[in-house]
């Protein structure tokens, strides 16, 4: 979402770190470029313990250490010297609705975002109301024991409980740009559930008004006890402009025995952002994890939502969207691991790439020796729109046990034009007709989103598709 | 002559091919060229997409160049006629020089397996030479067979097979050597199929047990040809091969289909491109794998339909049936689509054991566990083996298999 | 893992105290194995094969974090004593080998 409009009004506990000034340290701090000593002035900064300032000094060097990626989309456009990894108190990165780009606006108007939700997120305007729907739904959940809280809480008031995890998923040398996050996160949500607790609610990301609020390195970590279950929401499908060029999450979930968690996420960063995120979970006994990922947004993403089924009979799912418009580049898709026997997994991708846009579904699906009587299916769809557009489908298999059932299948075809003939024959405009085709392509995944979600997504591609926007 | 080996191949040995040959000048300057490119495109290190799979390490490179091939066996049911040629390539040389010059093509194949395609053009000693001139039909199946006496040894044959417009041809290879020592195959095989033209042709590689085969095959289709490649492998301790499809002209049609059953420590590890370059073309991609044993399958094939091309149709497929609990399978068949006006596009991969259910049925009919499941095995090869039009060819292959699969009549015992 | 008398049959000497700085691991060569044999700041010695679980990254050639031990291929832990996994992404533990320290010997069982 937003850029975070912090209002950082406490003395940080850096002053018992000895930092004597913390002034001076967040005009460090607050430069653009990285070092050892910007990671370490953001730690002490923002009050952390030792063993976090240790951890984010160690992913720095292996951040540093390690090369590119060599496949995927083209990354050679991020400068990493040339990011503000930490962002003061005091700077506002968008001073004015003027900054905003007009496409943006321009989509605001036609999907009917109200005033205020538009300049929140612009990332010009103050707090949402919604953070007294925060403070109520808090309440509720604290009475159930559940904790829900920015990650930069959750580490001050749980370490034990968030010492445990984090890091035990997605460790700092993974990849390239999980060492990065690891070096300079900042926000993110921490969510523990209690054994046998259900959250009928989903939990929303933009809930959570903090300091930090949906900004670039952001790091979130659940964990869903035994029996328990939690949806957790974040994203909207409005254009949300971010003057940051570089955005690395991190996501990590740990699905307990018999527990529940499903994880949407819908992306539509401006076209300025390369969307670099790390996501994984592990699902134990019985346990059942679901990724909904939709990416609209960006200029690159690159994201494969992954899930290791440890405990025998887990299920994961993933349920991909991409839509890559001109000058956009969607690399996403799912990986799934199976380390226990009679583990099931499903990954649907639908992309659509039009203009000179380009999807490629990117998916791995791995079997470890010994996990008999294990499934998986693959089904990779893409519509390509124009002439100029593109997908690409690179489907990952290693299949080391024998008793298993694996299988993947994709299509890749255009809107056909018996059915665009149709629909046209009944009244409606081509662009109208080619929406209609577009969501009715999309529907399965669509269906799952929360509602409001699911009408703002078609009326987005409603909107794409008219060309009216961007 | 003093031979050279894989290793110590230079300019010299390969000059010194061509006066044990006796080869004429353009031929010498054909190999030096190649050469020359094989030095400029060098060995995969591992670290590329397709070669992430086999330990390229274990490729026996000391075996010495087997200068003198063997004979090629030719079996031409009712002789050949009408200006058909059907030779070993070193006799092509001496007898039809212009031919041989004309369609000994300068281009590579496929960018992964380009160093070896190079190596191989410059350092070929034997191999095929098949020529069908303009509407030409011929009836029957050509057989051509090759049997190495000497495992150890290095062998990069070259087949170079042309047919013409609208001619007609279908031509079964067969390969053997002995089991035990490791050996260097590196056959590279060419067809060029011109308008209108339909080759069937289908290659049967059963090389010993220690055997590296590790070569390249690239299929030229032009306007409403219609080429259909059959690829079975048998034998060989490790199998890497290359195989290019081009759809060069509007209307062509292909049909790539392989087979493999593997078992003990075998691997297999096949890479196709199948490259849709002009409208109208059809590519669809059948491969087929029983994995017994230790062994493992490795498929990464990419169907890539071009920029501004119409109403190509394509779908590739790789199917894998493992047979023994260490016995593994990867099959990656990518997509890279670049024009929106497809006719049809699509892929599909499968890995898995027999279906319990089909095994309970087949042991009913009082066949035991071993029995039942190669019944089932020779049912799934089924889908291949139903496209393989010439009866010639679907003997030899299912003979080939019978090893690892049995055969129908075995029902009736 | 206890000083002893006397060395103990079935054990291998894999280093000497000294030999590996505190808080770090090394690589060791013994019997046809390679093995990932470390000693904590605490003081503490273990072994664990050297390849790990994951994609075939050299343990040995990793970091220790108390007596977690970091592959430096993708960052997997596993745990020096026990082999077992403390961070993804390796989903199989490694075998671990009874260590013992003996005058200035450092004794692995090599089961």
């Amino acid at each position: 979402m937003a850029l975070p409009n912090p209002a950082l009004t406490q003395i940080p506990d850096s002053y018992k770190y000895g930092w004597n000034d913390p002034e001076a340290t967040s005009l460090n701090i607050a430069q653009r470029g990285l070092s050892a000593d910007i990671v370490e002035g953001i730690s002490r900064f923002k009050g952390e313990p030792e063993w976090m300032t240790k951890l984010r000094l160690k992913a720095y060097r292996h951040f540093e250490a390690r090369p590119m990626p060599q496949w995927g989309a083209d990354l050679s456009g991020i400068d990493f010297q040339d990011i503000f990894y930490y962002i003061a108190p005091t700077n506002k990165a968008v001073q004015s609705w003027d900054d905003v780009p007009d496409y943006i606006r321009r989509t605001y108007d036609r999907l009917g975002i109200p005033e205020a939700e538009k300049k929140y997120l612009a990332g010009v305007g103050g707090q949402y109301d919604s953070e007294v729907v925060y403070h109520n739904i808090r309440e509720d959940l604290e009475k159930q024991g559940v904790i829900f809280l920015g990650t930069d809480e959750a580490l001050k008031t749980h370490p034990e409980i968030f010492r445990e995890y984090f890091g035990t998923v997605i460790p700092a040398n993974d990849n390239k740009l999980a060492a990065l996050n690891t070096a300079v996160w900042s926000g993110g949500s921490f969510i523990y559930v209690p054994k046998g607790v259900h959250v009928e609610l989903p939990l929303q990301a933009y809930f959570r008004i903090n300091t930090e609020n949906m900004g670039q390195f952001e790091r979130t970590l659940i964990i869903a006890d035994e029996g328990s279950s939690v949806h957790y929401v974040e994203g909207c499908t409005a254009p949300t402009y971010s003057t940051a060029s570089l955005h690395s999450a991190v996501v990590e979930i740990i699905v307990k025995k018999g527990a529940r968690v499903r994880y949407t996420t819908i992306q539509n960063w401006s076209h300025n952002v390369y969307n670099l995120v790390t996501k994984r979970a592990v699902a134990y006994e019985d346990a059942v994890m679901e990724w909904v990922d939709g990416n609209l947004g960006s200029k690159v993403t690159m994201k494969y939502p992954s899930i290791y089924l440890l405990g025998e009979r887990a299920h994961g799912e993933v349920l991909s969207i991409a839509f890559a418009g001109s000058e956009q580049h969607q690399d996403a898709g799912g990986k799934v691991i199976h380390a226990a026997p009679n583990t099931t997994s499903l990954i649907t991708s639908k992309s659509i790439s039009k203009g000179t846009g380009r999807t490629s579904y990117r998916g791995l699906v791995k079997v470890y020796p010994g996990c008999e009587k294990s499934k998986s299916t693959v089904r990779c769809d893409a519509l390509i729109l124009d002439e100029e557009a593109r997908s690409d489908t690179y489907p990952y298999m290693e299949i080391d046990e024998e008793d298993v059932t694996i299988g993947h299948e994709a299509t890749v075809s255009k809107v056909g034009s018996e059915q665009l003939f149709y629909l046209m024959s009944r009244g409606l405009s081509e662009a109208e007709a080619a929406a209609m085709i577009v969501n009715g392509f999309i529907e399965p995944i669509v269906k799952e989103l929360p509602m409001e979600y699911a009408v703002e997504m078609n009326r987005l591609i409603q909107l794409q598709m008219e060309g009216a926007v961007g | 002559m003093t031979t050279a080996t894989a290793t110590t191949l230079d300019a010299e040995a390969i000059g010194r091919i061509s006066d044990h040959l006796d080869e004429p000048d353009w031929l010498r300057e054909h190999r030096a060229a190649w050469w020359e490119r094989a030095g400029r495109t060098p060995a995969p290190t591992g670290q590329e997409e397709e070669w992430r799979r086999t330990d390229l390490a274990g490729l026996p490179r000391n075996g010495e160049l087997l200068v003198d091939a063997p004979q090629l066996i030719i079996n031409v049911p009712g002789g050949l006629r009408d200006g058909v040629i059907l030779t070993d390539i070193r006799t092509a040389v001496r007898q039809h020089p212009e031919l041989v010059r004309r369609f000994l093509d300068a281009r590579q194949g496929q960018a992964s397996h380009a160093h070896f395609w190079a190596v191989a053009q410059a350092a070929w000693t034997g191999g095929l030479f098949c020529y069908v001139p303009r509407g030409v039909s011929v009836d029957g199946t050509l057989v051509a067979r090759t049997s190495l006496t000497d495992a150890s040894a290095t062998y990069l044959p070259i087949s170079l097979i042309v047919a013409d417009e609208d001619s007609s041809i279908t031509l079964l290879e067969e390969v053997t050597s002995p089991d035990g020592a490791a050996g260097w195959f590196g056959g590279i095989v060419e067809i060029q199929a011109a308008r209108g033209a339909r080759v069937r042709y289908a290659n049967l590689q059963q090389l010993g047990d220690g055997a590296w085969n590790v070569g390249a095959q690239r299929v030229v289709v032009g306007q409403d040809a219609i080429v259909t490649t059959l690829n079975a492998e048998v034998g060989s301790k490790v199998t890497k091969v290359g195989l290019d499809v081009q759809m060069a002209g509007p209307g062509g049609v292909s049909k790539v289909l392989g087979i493999l059953a593997a078992g003990d420590d075998q691997q297999i590890d096949i890479n196709t491109v199948q490259d849709l370059a002009a409208d109208h073309t059809t590519s669809d991609l059948l491969y087929l794998s029983a994995l017994y044993d230790r062994a493992h399958a490795s498929f990464y094939g990419v169907t890539n339909v071009r920029k501004g091309t119409r109403q190509t149709s394509s779908y590739q497929e790789c199917r894998n049936l493992l047979l023994s609990p260490q016995a593994g399978a990867e099959p990656i068949p990518v997509l890279e689509i670049e024009a929106n006006d497809i006719l049809r596009c699509g892929h599909g991969a499968t890995a898995g054991a027999i279906d319990p259910t089909q095994l309970f049925y087949a042991q009913t009919r009082g066949l035991d566990h071993d029995a039942a499941e190669r019944m089932i095995v020779r049912g799934f090869f089924e889908q291949v083996v139903a496209k393989i039009e010439d009866e010639t060819i679907r003997g030899r292959v299912l003979a080939a298999l019978a090893g690892r699969i049995g055969t129908s009549e075995d029902l009736a015992a | 893992m206890t000083a002893l008398e006397k060395p103990v049959t079935g054990f291998v000497t894999v280093a000497r105290v000294g030999d590996v700085e505190p808080g770090t691991v090394r690589v060791v060569e013994i019997d046809g194995r390679s093995l990932c044999v470390g000693l904590t700041e605490d003081g503490e010695w273990g072994a664990i094969d050297n390849v790990c679980t994951h994609d075939g990254g050299t343990l040995g050639e990793g970091e220790l974090d108390d007596n977690a031990v970091e592959c430096p291929r993708h960052g997997g832990r596993f745990d020096l004593f026990s082999g077992r996994v403390l961070a993804l992404p390796p989903v199989r533990p490694v075998s671990a080998y009874e260590t013992v320290v003996d005058g200035d010997e450092i004794l692995v069982r090599l089961s």
